[in-house]
């Protein structure tokens, strides 16, 4: 008998949180993580074109969910670049605006906080953030760095609406705020968009990967603020600083977590990673910078009933013997690059393993190496079942549709367990 | 002497490595000899980080130190110092990617290892790899990618040089995060690797300069 979608839907749930748990499941899932332009390039739309259309991104993710296969409704991987537009962010390049319609969008670093700005930072986060961050990183926000305001409290003050005219009349303050105005319209359609696009694949029985995301500190303060040259500079010259900025972003990115899952009552939280990675540090480096600061969002997630999802960027076989540590059955480890054998022996007691199918196999290998690789996986883990199917950052733009196909083929074949 | 200077260097002692240098030239040394001297420490890092002993903190923080005792050194070096190079290397991330994090900690890996390297930034179109092939001669091309889109870039510029009747006179990597052996064979290039000690054997491999 064909299930229902309500069935549907929580067999998935239920087979996901299994393999989670460590429990076997009746047959191993292919969720990739999250989509970002392979929807609409098999579509032959561009990307530039769904950056501009959310609806049509979502209607895209919809079709190819349902095309090949997938267990879940992928999360959206793409910041909206109308939004990123209205705010003239420099700090993100995407296609439609100064990159080519069918390229990706790509992150620019840069130290947002100079090296010696940490002290600034530190001492007054939201104030630095305004007059100094936000400037940087976009350009509405230009004439916060050179308005003398007055303290926030201010606004408080019934006279306010007086004494604060000369500041918002400035020159390039009607511009930003209708920078941001545009910026919550397109927020709101794209919010609109995705609401509609999970409400309606749970509707079909496809559940959402998850709503809560939250960041490692270190990578908070290495990624978006200091760059990689000077967060990795000031491991040298100004060690204490640094850790007093990852100190200082641990509770916020907790509570962002904790606060998304709450009010949208899930209970799934995803963490992306990168300079912990194998390669980017020691495992001095690592154990004095990364781990301490991740594993307390980690800890945190798990103490509030959240499953933590950490992507797990780069190659982590070095750091095996850290997440050898974390309590069993609680945290869904996503896997970049990685080595399986290493990880099956080290944390296969530990955490459930998902992902790692090379991208470079779904672009441009064949559907019989796809499925080989697949069946590699599944007779490293079929034992106790703990394994989901996914490339290594879901599903990659430039993957070739038989190859995806052939991920479903694979799992249908070997993975009924 | 000159131990003290590779000491302070592989220890990360920036301020100390400085003041061993400004102390060695207010000694009437050589600034040959005390670049060399920076060169090999240098390349005990590199060796380090082969052998995963160092990781990539270190690279950047001693290219940092190197830049410093280099700034110290330059004005009294000949241009003749400068021209003694190992071989020369062309390097770019490919067109469509604008990453270039991986690719600067190769190249300052090269330039400190004593390689002529001519850096194109990102982004890099397929003609500007060509025109940098004829005019610079390079033994060796270094092509990045982050992307998955870097895979056809990759092909497609290895198909420029190709096409332009240079593919027999260079060697081409390709590196990477997402780089692998089934990336090397499609793109056509003649080796790969995933970080700087890659780059640097390959590049002691295909120039006469020896081992790295």
């Amino acid at each position: 008998m064909t299930p229902t979608p309500e069935e549907l839907y929580a067999q998935r749930e239920q087979r996901f949180n299994d393999i989670v748990a460590l429990k076997k499941p009746d047959k191993i899932p292919l969720m990739p993580l999250m989509m970002h332009y392979f929807p609409n390039k098999i579509a032959g739309v561009s990307n530039a074109a769904v950056e501009a259309d959310h609806f049509l991104r979502t209607k895209l993710m919809k079709e190819a969910t349902l095309k090949f296969g997938f267990e879940w409704a992928a999360a959206v991987g793409v910041p909206p670049a109308k939004s990123c537009e209205a705010l003239q962010l420099k700090q993100m390049r995407w296609p439609g605006g100064d990159l080519p319609d069918d390229a990706p969008f790509q992150w620019v670093e840069d130290e947002y906080i100079r090296a010696d700005e940490v002290d600034q930072f530190l001492a007054d986060p939201n104030g630095f953030a305004m007059r100094t961050i936000l400037p940087r990183v976009a350009g509405i926000f230009q004439p916060l760095s050179f308005i003398q305001f007055p303290p926030m409290y201010w606004l408080a003050n019934a006279y306010s609406t007086i004494l604060l005219a000369p500041f918002l009349s400035a020159p390039g303050m009607k511009e930003m705020f209708e920078g941001m105005a545009a910026f919550c319209e397109d927020a709101q359609n794209f919010m609109a968009a995705e609401g509609g696009y999970f409400g309606e694949m749970a509707a079909m029985g496809y559940p959402r990967p998850f709503v809560g995301v939250g960041f490692p500190a270190f990578d908070l303060v290495s990624d978006y603020f200091r760059s990689l040259r000077g967060s990795t500079l000031d491991m040298f010259r100004q060690p204490d600083k640094l850790l007093a900025m990852i100190d200082a972003m641990v509770p916020p990115s907790i509570n962002l977590i904790i606060g998304a899952c709450k009010a949208t009552n899930t209970t799934r939280a995803f963490i992306p990673m990168h300079r912990g990675a194998g390669g980017f540090m020691s495992d001095e480096q690592f154990e004095k910078f990364y781990w301490p600061s991740f594993s307390a969002l980690i800890y945190a997630c798990i103490e509030n009933g959240i499953t933590p999802m950490p992507l797990f960027e780069g190659d982590y076989t070095p750091r095996l013997k850290y997440l050898a540590t974390l309590p069993p059955g609680k945290v869904a480890a996503h896997m970049d690059k990685i080595d399986r054998k290493k990880f099956k022996e080290m944390c296969g007691d530990v955490m459930c393993f998902w992902g790692n199918v090379p991208p470079s196999l779904l672009a441009t290998g064949t559907p019989q190496q796809v499925k080989d690789d697949v069946k590699e996986l599944i007779d490293l883990f079929g034992d106790t079942g703990t394994l989901i199917i996914d490339s290594t950052v879901g599903i990659p733009d430039e993957s070739r549709p038989e190859n995806i196909l052939a991920l479903k083929e694979a799992v249908d074949e070997y993975g009924v367990l | 002497m000159s131990n003290e200077l590779a000491d302070a260097i592989l220890a990360m002692d920036e301020d100390g490595a400085l003041k061993i240098v400004k102390d060695r030239l207010d000694a009437g040394e050589a600034p040959e000899a005390v670049l060399d001297d920076a060169r090999s420490a240098m390349t005990t890092l590199g060796d380090r980080f082969a052998c995963e002993e160092v990781f990539i903190p270190e690279l950047i923080m001693g290219g940092e130190i190197m830049k410093g005792i280099a700034a110290e050194l330059k004005p009294r070096l000949t241009a003749d110092d400068a021209a003694e190079k190992r071989g020369t290397v062309v390097v770019g991330t490919v067109h469509g990617d604008i990453h270039d994090i991986g690719k600067d900690v190769v190249v300052m890996m090269l330039e400190v290892s004593g390689y002529d390297v001519h850096d194109l930034g990102i982004d890099v179109p397929v003609e500007t790899f060509v025109a940098a092939v004829k005019e610079k001669s390079p033994a060796v091309v270094a092509l990045s990618g982050l992307l998955t889109l870097a895979f056809d870039s990759m092909k497609d510029t290895v198909e420029g040089i190709a096409a332009a009747g240079l593919r027999d006179q260079v060697k081409i990597m390709i590196g990477g995060s997402p780089v692998d052996q089934q990336v090397c064979a499609y793109s056509g290039a003649d080796g790969w690797g995933r970080d700087a000690t890659a780059a640097l054997a390959f590049a002691a491999e295909w120039t006469t300069g020896g081992a790295a």
